[in-house]
């Protein structure tokens, strides 16, 4: 294994640390739980967290700020966050706030178990928590790590879309009501070209040919579809859009928002090449791209590979999405 | 004894502890015939974490204690263990919350709410050949106890007893849950691990509770 680390065991953690120092005006950190938090923690309206595993940045360590998460708490790498560190965001979020605190959890059983509980424990508190499960992956029923669809890349539109609804003061029951209703129209399926290698792990956590690709990954590396050789990039997108579109089903005149998200090891000009091919499909369909996104949003770590996210757009969506946002990320 | 003191209840938390430890390699025997044989080895990391968190447990109250006991099983033990003993600890820290002596009715009412929780958490039903049904045995047993009167003490003994005879009752079910049911009909005529490990621990309990007297 070559990777920047010092102690395989403190990844995080000082991943953690550099985020914070990045932004130490702007966030909180509490090192025993993984917990980053907004130092301007809003009191006045509902508050948003999300944990997962770590290794998927910029989700979700990444995007806590204005406009966006409020905290999160996530795990180790490719580990869902233990039930201690939500029972702690959760409370750090509901000092001085009775708007209560909302739970948004990526469908695989060790989150569902750990935020589960982690809820049962607030609530005892006299925490009000609302939960939105996200599971927008069509590449296979069942999982490794799933009783039903993974969720993927498609998060950060239901991120987005509810973040920005509780920056405008939505009731917890509004944000459940539409971080369901964005889950239920978002789709995304991925491909990848490589493994990866969790520090604490040392090794890839599974074997790929030179020439193979892996047809409906999932983030953790868990098995998609099948096995194939390469192919040429259109010839990936065909597939992939179609298993995509074809789910929901997305339908002609249909507004749409459209991700090419990477895997966290694919440089943007591949990322760029496979949005064109997307975008022409899309086009071609009789769908209208309203709003695109391409970049690393939902990672593997060093994974190369990508997905395909489609969101199928409502007024009221497409509003939330086009509100400002600020966090760790930036380019400018 | 009609009430259990928060010092009997840091007794049968440590005596749990103690048998799941010692029993570590025969429950992942068990766990072989049927399952991927970590459930012992799983249990004794969570209950390591307890035994080596005792220290800083909140010990205001029985509840505060089995809450921060519920928490170091949730997080050290593998698979879905973990959240399945993590929850039978945290229903009971909630119901006794701020108690530091409880009742039997109360004991009752918090198993209750117990395997209430186990049951969402996992899935499972009763009679799936789980912890649940031997959970439900003692139960069972505790009310009857309760509504004749009898001291806590025998019920705990008669309970205990219709744990352990769960191990033997459920012998010949068929798992239905969790990795034991993968096998189906071939679980037929095992012993459930987490079953028999209930049975044990309240062996081991209410002899621990007679040796303090």
């Amino acid at each position: 294994m070559k990777k920047f680390v010092n102690d395989p065991a403190n990844f995080v953690k000082e991943m953690f640390e550099g985020i914070y120092l990045a932004n130490k005006d702007k966030l909180k950190w509490v090192p025993e739980y993984n917990i980053l938090y907004r130092a301007d923690l809003p009191k006045d309206r509902v508050v948003v967290m999300q944990g997962s595993g770590s290794g998927h940045e910029p989700a979700h360590s990444m995007i806590v700020g204005p406009g966006m998460l409020d905290a999160c708490c996530p795990g180790n790498v490719f580990a869902a966050p233990p039930m201690d560190y939500v029972y702690e965001c959760t409370k750090i979020l509901a000092k001085d706030n009775e708007n209560g605190v909302l739970h948004l959890i990526n469908n695989y059983q060790g989150d569902r178990m750990a935020w589960d509980m982690a809820r049962e424990m607030a609530e005892a508190d006299g925490i009000k928590v609302g939960v939105v499960i996200i599971d927008d992956d069509v590449s296979v029923t069942n999982s490794l790590y799933t009783v039903g669809r993974r969720g993927v890349a498609g998060n950060f539109f239901v991120i987005k879309a509810v973040c920005a609804a509780a920056a405008n003061g939505a009731s917890l029951d509004e944000l459940v009501e539409l971080g369901q209703k964005v889950n239920s129209r978002v789709r995304s399926m991925g491909i990848a070209l490589s493994s990866c290698t969790p520090p604490a792990k040392g090794a890839p956590i599974f074997e790929i040919g030179d020439d193979e690709i892996e047809i409906g990954i999932g983030i953790h590396g868990e098995p998609g579809r099948r096995r194939d050789k390469i192919r040429p990039a259109s010839e990936i997108i065909e597939e992939v859009f179609t298993a995509v579109h074809d789910d929901l089903p997305f339908q002609k005149g249909d507004r749409i928002a459209l991700m090419v998200n990477g895997m966290g090891g694919t440089p943007i000009s591949e990322l760029y090449l496979l949005y064109g091919l997307a975008a022409k499909k899309a086009e071609a369909n009789g769908l209208t791209i309203a709003k695109n996104y391409v970049g690393n949003y939902c990672t593997s770590l060093e994974m190369a590979g990508f997905s395909l996210t489609m969101l199928k757009l409502d007024y009221v969506i497409e509003s939330l999405l086009n509100e400002p946002a600020e966090i760790p990320i930036r380019v400018f | 004894m009609d009430k259990l003191s928060q010092k009997q209840a840091e007794l049968i938390v440590r005596t749990m502890a103690d048998t799941a430890i010692r029993n570590e390699a025969y429950f992942s025997d068990l766990d072989a015939v049927m399952g991927d044989a970590d459930f012992g080895v799983s249990l004794a990391g969570g209950f390591n974490a307890v035994l080596g968190q005792w220290e800083k447990f909140d010990m205001s109250s029985i509840g505060s204690f089995l809450l921060g006991v519920s928490t170091a099983i949730t997080g050290n033990t593998g698979g879905c263990s973990g959240p399945v003993w993590g929850t039978l600890f945290m229903r009971c820290g909630m119901a006794f919350r701020g108690k530091n002596e409880v009742g039997l009715d109360e004991i009752i009412a918090a198993l209750k709410s117990a395997i209430e929780g186990i049951m969402k958490r996992g899935g499972a039903q009763l009679g799936d050949k789980t912890l649940v049904d031997a959970l439900d045995a003692i139960v069972k047993s505790l009310e009857k106890s309760l509504e004749s009167g009898e001291p806590m003490m025998d019920a705990f003994k008669k309970a205990s007893d219709a744990a352990v005879e769960m191990r033997e009752t459920t012998k010949d079910w068929v798992a239905k849950r969790g990795r034991q049911s993968f096998t189906g009909d071939r679980s037929i005529g095992t012993y459930d691990p987490g079953i028999v490990a209930v049975g044990d621990m309240t062996k081991a309990i209410t002899v621990a509770l007679s040796q303090e007297g």
